[in-house]
């Protein structure tokens, strides 16, 4: 469970990310965070493992209590919580399965990661990481010469590694063309659901929250301005959000093959309304960020 | 996209072309100071002038001397501020072209840079460049001990050098120290290593352990080589670390590494490329530093160099330059090649 009580983000230029944020986070649970840019949604989530630090509140991550100045208690912190990052963040020169061991470090004494001289659990571990996202035969490639979709599985892959209690995901699936966008985040509810992590993910395409997330949080200049169930997050509500009606760019391109009758939806009223919004929503989730 | 630019295009057709903005015109204010400068420049130049060749400049009434050249040195500053405000250059341009222009003038007539020397020593020369262009193709086999000293000098020198630089340069840059203090800290030390040449460290390190006399001169050629290395690797990689993508960086702090796991993890193999471009442009370095060293009693193909000059055996001396520079064109084929296998 996540508790935020009262917390306030002042970056160090003055600039007040987060106000006054309460929010509760149930144990297993897949949220949403929607906002337009700069709505505050990066900063509320790099809180949770202290990569963006806090300035009053508190901030419990199950029975922890967060403090963002004591570096060695971030690192146990943040070895429990794994993050998914837009830009996949892997170090694009080295093996897959070396970008995945990443996620052990915390658990890896100083002088293996030196010599990157793994043990063979660790190994193990993350062969079966790599399994659960179905790239395990990818283990010994390159990163860079793998496709948008399968680098995000890789980095999913090593956020599992860390064996997380929860996982932050920022945008996850802004860079991925819309069929990859939903295969990926079908991969992170099955493994929520599969393994029962919470997952906390940040997206600007209101159509895949609604397909994947439990709960919907809505923030609009550094403020929580909506929180609840995915059917109470009507359109008339997002729009609120937004201050503004809903646009094509807020929705990605359906999937022929999604499970979820909502994706099958968005898809259905995507093509009814007009044929450039396919064309449309892709450069627009490109561009973001 | 082609709707925008059909309306760009039928816009123009109909509407007047509109007024194209001027490049914004320097501030006169500021290029007078400069003109300023030019003419305390002059002062200076007249006060030091060493030659006393004068310019006459008759005004009728009365005639009027100068120096000769600081009034050319000052001509040509002032034109040229003249085009550089014309040209509606920046005043930090003019500044620069006047800062050039003064610098080449007060460089010049420091060290009286002069070529008429050589003919008149050419006596002099004349049998000394005939013994070079004969060189003793014999002798090149009888040196190959110094060759493999200094080989290993060169050697022993980039592994360390480059172990060294390499912590050094995790230290020095803010995205891989442990804080900006030790940063700064480091970055300074670099400086001061790096501000002292090879032939300085070759002088110091043979003045403190002894050199070829008493048998140390390798010794004392790698510890200068290896100060040399560290200076040059060391800066070079940490600009090379700030400049990583800072992703991957972000990944591993996320992930709960530490400091030296997220350095060796995320880093590191960011930065292998161009460290072991570095290494290898090091140890092309130290072949070539090897022989100005031994110039000052450090040992290797250097020493075989001074002992053969100190003996005028120019065609010895001919013979070890030749094979120098086959050496050294060798070690750059070969870093050639392993830098395009690994980029
Ligand atoms: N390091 C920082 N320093 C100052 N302001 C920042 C910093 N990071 C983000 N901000 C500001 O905080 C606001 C929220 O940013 P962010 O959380 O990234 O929004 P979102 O992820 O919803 O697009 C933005 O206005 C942004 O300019
Ligand atoms: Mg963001």
């Amino acid at each position: 469970m996540i508790t935020f009580e009262n917390i306030d983000v002042v970056y160090p230029n003055g600039f007040k990310g987060l106000s006054n944020v309460n929010l509760q986070i149930d144990k297993g649970e897949f949220v949403a965070i929607v906002g337009l840019s700069g709505a505050g949604k990066s900063t509320l989530i790099r809180t949770v493992n202290g990569l963006v630090p806090f300035t009053s509140g508190t901030l419990k991550v199950g029975d922890e209590v967060v403090d963002p100045r004591s570096k060695a208690k971030l690192r146990r912190l943040r070895s429990r919580v794994g993050m998914i990052f837009q830009s996949f963040n892997l170090v694009t020169r080295v093996s897959v399965l070396n970008n995945v061991l990443v996620g052990r470090s915390a658990e890896t004494p100083t002088w293996r990661s030196l010599l990157g001289w793994y043990r063979a659990e660790d190994k193990e571990l993350a062969f079966k990481s790599l399994e659960r996202v179905g790239i395990v035969d990818k283990a010994y490639m390159r990163a860079s010469s793998l496709s948008g979709g399968q680098q995000q599985r890789v980095a999913i892959a090593r956020v599992l590694a860390q064996d997380p209690e929860v996982i932050l995901a920022d945008e996850p699936v802004a860079s991925l063309d819309p069929p990859t966008a939903h295969k990926v985040m079908r991969d992170l509810r099955r493994i929520q659901q599969e393994l029962g992590i919470t997952t906390i993910v940040n997206m600007h395409h209101l159509d895949l929250a609604r397909s994947y997330a439990d709960r919907i949080i809505g923030m609009r200049a550094g403020e929580v301005v909506f929180d609840g169930p995915v059917e109470e997050a009507t359109d008339a509500v997002i729009e609120e959000v937004y201050q503004r009606s809903l646009t094509a760019e807020d929705i990605v391109a359906g999937d022929a093959a999604a499970e979820s009758s909502a994706a099958g939806d968005a898809a259905a009223r995507d093509s009814a309304t007009e044929g450039a919004v396919t064309e449309r929503s892709v450069p627009a989730a490109k561009a973001q960020d | 996209m082609t709707t925008t630019a059909d309306e760009a295009t039928r816009g123009s057709a109909t509407r007047a072309v509109t007024a194209r903005p001027e490049a914004p015109k320097p501030s006169g204010l500021v290029y007078l100071g400069l003109a300023g400068l030019a003419v305390l420049a002059f002062i200076i130049f007249w006060v030091t002038r060493d030659s006393g060749e004068i310019l006459l400049i008759p005004l009728g009434f009365v005639t009027l001397w100068a120096p000769l050249y600081p009034v050319i040195g000052l001509a040509v500053m002032l034109l040229t501020l003249l085009v550089c405000y014309r040209a509606r250059v920046g005043t930090m341009g003019g500044f620069g072209a006047l800062a050039f222009i003064t610098m080449s003038y007060w460089a010049g007539s420091t060290v009286n840079f002069t070529l008429l020397e050589i003919p008149s020593r050419w006596s002099n020369v004349e049998p000394r460049l005939r013994a070079f262009l004969d060189p003793n193709w014999s002798y090149i086999w009888t040196v190959r001990d110094q060759w493999l000293i200094t080989i290993s000098m060169a050697v022993v020198a980039t592994l360390i050098g480059c172990a060294i630089g390499l912590v050094l340069a995790m230290l020095a840059s803010p995205v891989s120290s442990p804080n900006k203090g030790v940063s700064q800290a480091i970055k300074a030390v670099n400086s001061v290593i790096r501000s002292i040449p090879d032939v300085g460290w070759a002088l110091l390190f043979v003045a403190f352990i002894g050199g070829t006399a008493h048998g140390l001169g390798p010794m004392a050629g790698v510890l200068a080589l290896l100060m040399f290395n560290i200076g040059i690797v060391a800066k070079l990689l940490s600009e090379t670390i700030d400049s990583v993508n800072p992703g991957p960086v972000e990944a591993a702090d996320a992930a709960g590494a530490n400091l030296t796991q997220r350095n060796r993890l995320a880093i590191l193999p960011q930065v292998l490329p161009g460290f072991v471009s570095y290494g290898l442009y090091v140890f092309e370095l130290n072949i070539r530093a090897s022989a100005a060293l031994g110039i000052v009693g450090v040992g290797g193909i250097g020493s075989a160099i001074m002992l053969q000059l100190n003996r005028f055996a120019f065609e010895n001396v001919a013979a070890i330059l030749i094979a120098l520079i086959v050496v050294v064109l060798l070690v750059d084929m070969f870093s050639m090649y392993i830098r395009r296998k690994l980029l």
